[in-house]
C-alpha cells in the first residue's frame, strides 16, 4: 500500500497538470507533486532500511537496497528537475519557443515519465519491469521532439526506435528466464518475481540463462546508453529541454542499468559471476572508450555532456562487473555520483542556452561575466564530473578502480589500467573545451545576470548533495550500499 | 501424447512455417500494402497458434490474451497502418537498401542462424512445441534485418511488428505465454508505440516532405 502511494503520486501530479492551463499555476503543482514525491520516499526508505525488504499489494511490488537507491535518485534528480523546468520553461515560453497550451502536456509527461521510472524500481515481476522500461519511452518520445522542429524530430525517431527495438530484444531475454523459472516454480503467476526467482535460480537451466542475459544486456543496455547500442542517446539528450536531458542522463540510464543487474544478479546465481561479470566489464570499457574521441573534438556542450553519460554508465557497469566489495559499493556510489553531477551539469547547460541561444561551444565565451553564479556552479561541477580530487566523482571512481584492481583477475587489471587512461584523456577533453566557454570576454549584445531564480535553486539544491558526498558518504547511503553488496555476493 | 495434441501440434507446425513465409513476403515485396497485409496475415495466424493452445491446454488467460491479440494486430494495427499510409499519400514502393534478391539470400541465412543456435536449446525441450523456437527466432531476425536496411519509416515499423511477433511466438511455444498481467502490459506497450510512431511518420512527412529516413541526418558529429 505504502508503495502504491508512492506510485500515485506522480499520477495525480500528472493528471492535474493536465486540467491547468496558466503556467503560473501548474508550474507550483509540478513542484508540489514531486517534492512530496521525493519527502515521501524518504519514509519509505527508511521502512526498507530498517527492515532490508518491504513487499506490497500481494508481492506485486518489491523493495529492497538496489530499488531503493534507484528510487532515491528518481525523486531525487525529480524533484530538482521539477523546479529547474519552472524557470526553464517560463523562459522558454517568453522567448516563443512554443504555446503556452502546449506546457500542460510537458508537465504531464514529466510526471508520467517520472512515474514509468518508479515502477521500474518497485516492481517485483519482471515482465513488469520490461512493460514499465518500453513505458518511459512512450512516456519521453514527445519530450524529446518537444520544440517540434526538424532536428527535433529526427532524435524524437531516431529514439523511440532504437529503444525499442533494444528492449523488444530484452523482451526475448525475460521470456527465456520465465521458461526456465516454470521448468522450476511451476506455478504460472508468480514465476517472474524477482523475489521467488532468486530462491530457486541456482537449479535453472545455464544454458537458457546465458541466453537471456546476452538479450537483456543488449536490449536494455541500448537504453541505458551503453556503447555500441548508444548512438540514439546524443541525438535524443542534446534535442530535449535541458531538465528532461537531466532526467535522462542522470535516472532514465539508472533505472535501465537497474534492469540489467537484477538480471546479473540472478545469472550470477545460476552460473556463477564470471560469465554476467565479463559481459558487463567489457560492454562498459567499450562505453568509455567510445566516448573518449567524441569528447576530446565536441562542438556541442549538450552533446559533450551526453558522451559524459556513455563513459559514466560505462564506469559504472565496469564497477558491477569488477564486483567485490569495492567495485559494487563504488558503482552504487558512482550511480548516486554521477546522477547528482551530471544533473547539475544538464542544467548549468541549461542556462547557457537560454542566456546565448546557441549549442555550439565555439559562440560561447565570458560565462563568469554573463551568469557569474551559473558559472561557479558550472566550474564545481566539471572539476566534480571528472573525477578530480576532493569530490564525490572521484571517491567512487577511486573505489570502482580498486574494485578491478583487487580482484586479482588479468582481465579485471587490463580493464582498470585502460580505465585510468580513458579518465585521464575525458578529463583534459572535458576541462578543455567547458572552460573555453566559462572564461573569455563575452560579446557585448550579452546582457548580464541570471535568467530565473527557479533553476538557481534546483542547481544549489543539486550542489548540496554533490558537496555532502564530497565530505563524507551518509551513513544512511552508506547502509544502502552496504545491502547492495550483501544482495550482490549472496548470488 | 493423444492423437488430438498431436493433430494440433502438426497443425501449429504448418502455421509456423506460414508465418515465416509471411516474414519472407516483407523482406522480399517493395510494396508498402503487401507488407502490410502480410503483417495481418500473419498476426492471424498466431492468433490461431494462441487459440489452439488455449484450446488445448484449456488454460484460461491464454484465451484472453487470443482475444486482445484478435482485436489489436489483426484488426487495429493493420487498419492504423492503412490510415496511416493513405493519410500521409507515399508511394508505394518501398526502397532497400540492399537489393531484393540479396535480402532474400540474406534472410535465408539467418534462418539458418536461427536454427542453429537454438539447437542447444532444443535438446532440453520435451514441449511439444520445441521447433517452434528457432522459427520464432528467425522471424524476429528478420524484422530486425528489414528494420535495419529499408528506408521507409512505415517498413521500419513493420520490422519492429515482425520482431514482436516472433516474440509472442517463443513466447507461447516455450511456455504458453505470459503471465496475463505481463501480457497486458505488453499489448498496452505495443499499441501506444505503434501509435506514436505513427504520428510521428506523419510529422515527419510534413516537415520533411518525405518519410524517407535517409532525409533524417542533420544529427551528426
Amino acid at each position: 500500500m505504502e508503495i502504491l502511494t508512492l506510485l500515485l503520486i506522480p499520477i495525480i501530479t500528472a493528471t492535474a497538470c493536465v486540467f491547468i492551463r496558466k503556467h503560473s499555476i501548474s508550474k507550483y503543482v509540478s513542484i508540489a507533486g514531486s517534492f512530496i514525491a521525493f519527502v515521501y520516499n524518504i519514509f519509505l526508505n527508511y521502512d526498507v532500511y530498517t527492515n532490508h525488504t518491504l513487499s506490497g499489494l500481494n508481492s506485486f511490488f518489491y523493495l529492497d537496497a538496489l530499488s531503493i537507491l534507484s528510487t532515491q535518485i528518481v525523486t531525487l534528480v525529480g524533484f530538482a528537475a521539477a523546479l529547474y523546468s519552472a524557470g526553464y520553461m517560463e523562459a522558454e515560453l517568453h522567448e516563443g519557443a512554443f504555446r503556452e497550451k502546449r506546457l500542460r502536456w510537458y508537465y504531464f509527461l514529466f510526471h508520467m515519465f517520472i512515474f514509468t521510472m518508479l515502477l521500474v524500481c518497485v516492481s517485483n515481476n519482471l515482465g513488469i519491469m520490461w512493460v514499465a522500461i518500453e513505458a518511459t519511452t512512450l512516456a519521453t518520445t514527445f519530450l524529446v521532439g518537444f520544440y517540434n522542429k526538424k532536428p527535433h524530430q529526427e532524435a524524437a525517431w531516431k529514439y523511440i526506435i532504437i529503444c525499442t527495438v533494444g528492449i523488444t530484444l530484452a523482451l526475448f531475454g525475460v521470456i527465456l528466464t520465465y521458461h526456465s523459472a516454470k521448468g522450476v516454480i511451476g506455478e504460472i503467476g508468480y514465476a517472474l518475481n524477482w523475489s521467488e526467482l532468486i530462491t530457486v535460480a541456482d537449479k535453472f537451466e545455464p544454458h537458457l540463462i546465458r541466453l537471456a542475459f546476452l538479450f537483456i544486456l543488449i536490449g536494455y543496455g541500448t537504453k541505458a546508453g551503453l556503447a555500441p547500442m548508444h548512438t540514439w542517446l546524443p541525438d535524443a539528450h542534446s534535442q530535449a529541454p535541458s531538465p528532461i536531458s537531466a532526467l535522462f542522463s542522470g535516472v532514465l540510464l539508472n533505472c535501465s542499468l537497474y534492469g540489467i543487474i537484477r538480471f546479473h544478479i540472478l545469472t550470477s546465481k545460476c552460473i556463477g559471476p564470471d560469465y554476467s561479470g565479463t559481459l558487463l566489464m567489457i560492454f562498459g570499457l567499450i562505453s568509455v572508450l567510445v566516448s573518449i574521441p567524441f569528447i576530446l573534438i565536441q562542438k556541442d556542450y549538450k552533446r559533450l555532456l551526453a558522451f559524459s553519460s556513455i563513459e559514466h554508465i560505462g564506469i559504472i557497469a565496469l564497477g558491477f562487473g569488477f564486483g567485490g566489495m569495492y567495485g559494487v559499493y563504488g558503482a552504487g556510489l558512482h550511480a548516486f555520483n554521477h546522477a547528482v553531477v551530471k544533473s547539475l551539469l544538464f542544467f548549468c547547460s541549461g542556462n547557457l542556452f537560454l542566456k546565448y541561444k546557441t549549442r555550439e561551444i565555439e559562440k560561447i565565451k565570458g560565462a563568469i561575466k554573463t551568469i557569474p553564479i551559473t558559472a561557479v556552479i558550472s566550474i564545481i561541477a566539471i572539476f566534480a564530473i571528472t573525477g578530480t580530487p576532493p569530490f564525490n566523482i572521484f571517491v567512487s571512481e577511486f573505489m570502482v578502480l580498486a574494485g578491478g584492481f583487487s580482484s586479482g583477475s588479468v582481465l579485471s587489471i587490463i580493464f582498470s589500467s585502460l580505465l585510468v587512461i580513458g579518465i585521464v584523456l575525458i578529463f583534459i577533453g572535458f576541462i578543455y573545451n567547458m572552460f573555453k566557454m566559462i572564461f573569455g570576454t563575452p560579446a557585448s549584445v550579452i546582457p548580464v545576470g541570471e535568467v530565473s531564480k527557479f533553476t538557481i535553486a534546483a542547481m544549489l539544491f543539486l550542489l548540496f548533495f554533490v558537496l555532502v558526498v564530497s565530505i563524507y558518504v551518509p551513513p544512511v547511503l552508506n547502509e544502502i550500499l552496504h545491502n547492495i553488496y550483501d544482495i550482490v555476493r549472496n548470488a | 501424447m493423444t492423437e488430438q495434441v498431436i493433430v494440433s501440434s502438426r497443425t501449429i507446425d504448418i502455421l509456423a512455417v506460414l508465418m515465416l513465409m509471411t516474414t519472407i513476403v516483407l523482406v522480399g515485396t517493395s510494396r508498402l500494402r503487401t507488407s502490410i497485409w502480410a503483417y495481418a496475415i500473419r498476426s492471424f495466424l498466431l492468433t490461431w497458434v494462441s487459440g489452439l493452445i488455449a484450446y488445448f491446454s484449456g488454460i484460461h488467460h491464454i484465451f484472453i490474451a487470443t482475444g486482445i491479440s484478435l482485436a489489436l494486430k489483426v484488426i487495429l494495427i493493420p487498419g492504423f497502418l492503412f490510415y496511416i499510409v493513405n493519410k500521409t499519400k507515399v508511394k508505394t514502393d518501398v526502397e532497400s537498401v540492399i537489393n531484393y534478391t540479396l535480402s532474400l539470400l540474406i534472410s535465408c541465412g539467418l534462418i539458418l542462424i536461427a536454427y542453429y543456435s537454438t539447437q542447444s536449446i532444443i535438446k532440453f525441450e520435451n514441449d511439444f512445441m520445441g521447433h517452434c523456437l528457432p522459427v520464432s527466432l528467425a522471424i524476429t531476425l528478420l524484422g530486425f534485418f528489414v528494420m535495419i536496411t529499408r528506408k521507409k519509416a512505415i517498413t521500419q515499423i513493420l520490422g519492429l511488428l515482425a520482431m514482436e511477433d516472433g516474440l509472442f511466438f517463443a513466447a507461447l511455444s516455450t511456455s504458453y505465454g505470459m503471465p496475463l498481467i505481463v501480457e497486458l502490459g505488453v499489448f498496452f506497450d505495443i499499441l501506444v508505440s505503434v501509435i506514436i510512431m505513427g504520428i510521428y511518420v506523419y510529422r515527419i512527412k510534413e516537415t520533411f516532405d518525405s518519410i524517407d529516413t535517409d532525409s533524417l541526418r542533420e544529427l551528426k558529429e
